[in-house]
């Protein structure tokens, strides 16, 4: 091929204090092509994507537009270049409409005339109604779901139809149909000469929609923007972590005998749930799996106290409880949630490491008045830190300025030391890369095996496989029904969303 | 004395939990030792500027350094360092409290009623009074939780109601037949210098710095400050932290105006100005300072006990250069504007050194 690159990045070298990010990295991108940025977790592919965009400044190396060396003061000065970018974390304003956020550079530009909002719905509706997703443009982007929230970050970066367009972990929290309804639009886009950075620990997504890549591995070019063809998922999994893939896979567990630990009867919620009914006995892992929208982390939410339950029972350990905190679903009844939104109800990011993955067993670990030592802390949790492979400069360092990939470790981390009877965690691999998300899959069946029940919730179908026992299946805020797994993608994505389709009009008959 | 910075887990000697491929150690730019790290604190511009100034009254004013002078200067700073953790102890929540003069002047007014009105002995009577200080902090928090609005205007309220109710039930008298243990406490030296006072903030310094550091309860009311929705779902009851948190904050309040009691022989009404306003200043400069984050979340208890020392020295050293009172009330609010100024360019200086 003898294109000219679009753009290059050259001997990027990006430092943090006490991190040395980006250590020297080059990346060129063709018009008309989907590159692949892959690499483990803390790699340095965020870094890179916001020195593209003007995030961070970088500390030596050029970047080249069209050939000529460009500098971006701001993410503003990229944008109007024509590079746009879906950031790996959410960068929506909570109480702004969804039009006004799919439209805020606009809005930034014109902020004397008066808005027009009927003009603003509908183009934003547009966007929306390209990637399927079926919302009211006025509504507060703080209603919506994670997924959601993703879809309208990825309309907004579309709106701008930028020549480069770089998408952080897009897919992260998107089921594979919304995907892709996605790769449709980044196929059309490219087919019309844009030029697209696409970074996924999913890599059948790589494979399937990438035609160049580049593999980062701390912070240096493991790759430098090679073309695809010829590569299989065995060769990027080698490219980045140095050696083939391991950990376990699916294995028949029997939890028949085992009393039950959790129990709703007729559950309905504040939030809409209706007529919920499902058990999860010791040690089981139940997969609950469902489009976005189908009301899992709500159900969730609502077992751990958060959410009122109207009417129905729970019972935990053969006892009816009634949570109405989530303290007390916790400490009194021993039920833990990994809440799958990480940045705000996951993590307290301005803290340290240490002070994150210790919050749960806090109240565990102290002694005389409350007193609690920062090494009894260490004891406890860094077993889970370590077996997940969190990389930190040190326990001290701030949450916030990990890796995205680091943070949601910590999330998950912190539920493992805590010792819970029911563990629920919610999309518990966003963003974790392969090799610690076949670790943090044997964690989570080692937790099974010695005896807590967990509950999984997950978009990602092969995860539900891998992992559960038993998969119950919800829609619209009700359970479908439920397949017992065994283990087989084919046969069981085949139950699993011809559970997903049934009777579609159940509501209105019963 | 106490930790400078006690949100952030742990520090000393750090095990690295399995950097996957040593990648932290491999070229780390700018890893400095504890001292530069100490040097480029807010508590080291702190005491920075205490020598400063220090040596500055020394050299140009007469009477700065005599035992009285530095022994009444030890005594107001004090209460003005306890009257800045009371404010501390709020602004942990991400909120703060107007009302923290009021409610001290309260607990005072208490104080004075039960020992001369109902003959309460003198060390239950104290005690009482620093149970009103958090007897009132508690219906503070309280509203605060409960509404669910901002405890700046719970607080602009309530300042004005326990002020105006104190005003009607002691008719704005003064209860001045207190015991001499009282007036003889504030008037008590050791080592020439220094006022027992200055044992008592101490002492308070040192707990608020275990609190912070050392217990779940401190720790608990950190993480639900930072991180309200995250600390909920962490375990923690995020509405009885920021309770807890308003109730230690009016018992330091009570004990800054127990001081006061002590320092005058008597407790007074007016002791903090009309609404308490008068300890506003010194219990919003000692925090700012000191380097808590007003966002909440992070609790710097040897940061606004210098920023409280400060302060205080600054306006005795002040008045004794013959400044106005006047002009000494404008001086601490441009400090307060300059501080918070300083303290930006501090950390972006840091950050594009890469030093932080
Ligand atoms: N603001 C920051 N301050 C300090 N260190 C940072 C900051 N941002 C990133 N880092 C560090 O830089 C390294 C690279 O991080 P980066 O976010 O680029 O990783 P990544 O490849 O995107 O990983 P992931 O797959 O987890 O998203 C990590 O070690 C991270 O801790
Ligand atoms: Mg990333």
């Amino acid at each position: 091929m003898d294109v000219t690159p679009i753009f290059e990045a050259k001997n990027i070298v990006k430092t943090f204090p006490g991190v040395r990010a980006l250590k020297g990295v080059s990346l060129s991108l063709l018009p008309g092509s989907v590159h692949a940025l892959l690499g483990e977790n803390g790699a340095g592919k965020s870094t890179l994507i916001k020195v593209i965009t003007g995030v961070h400044r970088q500390t030596s190396g050029q970047l080249l537009l069209n050939g000529e060396e460009v500098s971006f003061g701001s993410t503003h000065d990229a944008v109007a270049k024509g590079i746009g970018v879906v950031h790996q974390e959410r960068n929506l304003i909570p109480r702004f409409s969804v039009a006004e956020n799919i439209h805020l550079e606009q809005l930034a530009n014109s902020w004397l005339r008066p808005v027009n909002y009927t003009a603003l719905n509908q183009s934003a509706r547009r966007w929306l109604e390209e990637l399927n997703l079926d919302i009211d443009p006025a509504m507060p982007v703080s209603d919506l779901s994670v997924a959601q929230m993703q879809l309208v970050e990825i309309a907004k970066a579309l709106s701008l139809q930028s020549r480069v367009l770089l998408l952080d972990e897009p897919t992260a929290s998107l089921t594979s149909s919304e995907a892709a309804n996605l790769f449709t639009i980044l196929r059309r886009l490219r087919d019309n000469g844009a030029s697209l950075v696409f970074v996924s620990h999913k890599l059948e997504e790589v494979v399937e929609i990438c035609d160049r890549v580049t593999v980062l591995r701390d912070g240096d070019n493991a790759t430098e923007s090679r073309p695809m063809a010829g590569l299989g998922r065995q060769d990027l999994v080698q490219m980045m972590i140095g050696r083939a893939e391991s950990g376990g896979t699916w294995r028949k567990r029997d939890s028949a005998a085992q009393p039950v630990v959790l129990q709703l009867k007729d559950l309905a919620t504040s939030v809409g749930h209706k007529d919920i009914s499902m058990n999860v006995r010791k040690g089981e892992i139940v997969g609950l799996y469902g489009l976005v929208g189908a009301g899992r982390s709500e159900l969730a939410k609502a077992i751990m106290g958060r959410f009122r339950v109207t009417s129905g029972t729970v019972e935990v350990a053969g006892q009816t409880a009634r949570i109405t905190s989530v303290a007390d679903a916790i400490h009194k009844y021993r039920l833990g949630y990994v809440s799958e939104d990480r940045k705000t109800e996951g993590l307290i990011l301005p803290h340290s490491v240490l002070a994150n993955a210790g919050v749960p067993i806090w109240r565990k670990l102290s002694g005389f008045l409350g007193g609690l030592r920062d090494s009894t802390v260490r004891r406890a949790v860094s077993p889970y830190l370590e077996k997940l492979e969190v990389k930190t400069p040190s326990l001290a360092q701030t949450v916030g300025n990990l890796s995205g990939g680091n943070q949601q470790k910590i999330s998950v981390a912190k539920w493992l030391a805590a010792g819970v009877q029911l563990l629920i965690v919610d999309e518990p691999s966003v963003g974790i890369d392969i090799k610690t998300k076949a670790y943090l899959h044997d964690l989570l069946r080692e937790l099974a095996d010695s005896g807590t029940s967990v509950i999984v919730i997950s978009s990602d179908m092969p995860e539900i496989i891998a992992l559960a026992d038993r998969i119950v299946v919800m829609n619209d805020y009700r359970i479908q029904g439920e397949v017992a797994n065994i283990g087989t993608y084919d046969t069981m994505s085949q139950a699993i969303m011809g559970l997903i389709h049934r009777d579609p009009h159940r509501a209105q008959v019963a | 004395m106490t930790s400078h910075d006690v949100s952030h887990g742990s520090n000393g000697p750090i095990s690295t939990p399995a950097p996957s491929s040593g990648a932290p150690s491999s070229g780390a730019p700018a890893q400095l030792s504890p001292l530069r790290r100490f040097l480029l604190t807010n508590e080291f511009g702190l005491i920075l500027l205490i020598v400063l100034f220090a040596v500055l009254f020394a050299v140009t004013t007469r009477g700065f350094t005599t035992p009285f002078s530095l022994f009444t200067l030890g005594r107001s700073a004090a209460v003005n360092i306890m009257i800045g953790l009371s404010m501390m102890a709020v602004i942990v929540t991400g909120g703060l409290s107007l009302a923290v003069g009021a409610i001290g002047v309260c607990a005072a007014m208490f104080l004075g009623y039960l020992i001369q009105s109902l003959g309460m002995p003198w060390p239950l009577a104290i005690l009482a009074a620093i149970a009103m200080g958090a007897a009132l902090g508690f219906i503070n928090g309280f509203a605060v939780v409960r509404t669910g609005l901002h405890s700046f205007i719970i607080t602009l309220a309530t300042m004005s109601i326990f002020f105006g109710v104190m005003v009607f039930l002691t008719r704005a008298e003064a209860f001045r037949g207190l015991p001499p243990v009282f007036a003889d406490f504030g008037k008590m030296k050791f080592a020439t210098y220094f006022s027992p006072l200055l044992l008592v903030t101490l002492a308070a310094a040192l707990g608020l710095g275990w609190l912070y550091r050392y217990s779940v309860l401190g720790r608990e009311m950190l993480a639900a400050g930072a991180r309200p929705e995250a600390a909920e779902l962490s375990g923690i009851r995020v509405g009885r932290m920021i309770i807890y948190c308003h109730m230690l904050s009016g018992a330091l309040a009570a004990l800054a105006a127990l001081m006061l009691v002590a320092r005058n022989g008597a407790a007074i009404p007016s002791m903090a100005g009309q609404l308490g306003q008068d300890w506003l200043l010194p219990a919003f400069l000692g925090p700012v300072l000191g380097g808590t984050l007003l966002n909440g979340g992070r609790a710097a208890v040897l940061g606004t006990c210098l920023g409280a020392f400060l302060v205080t020295m600054l306006s005795s050293g002040l008045l004794l250069m013959r400044v106005g009172e006047f002009w000494v009330q404008s001086f601490l609010g441009l400090l307060l504007l300059l501080a918070v100024l300083m303290d930006k360019l501090r950390r972006s200086y840091l950050a594009r050194r890469n030093l932080v």
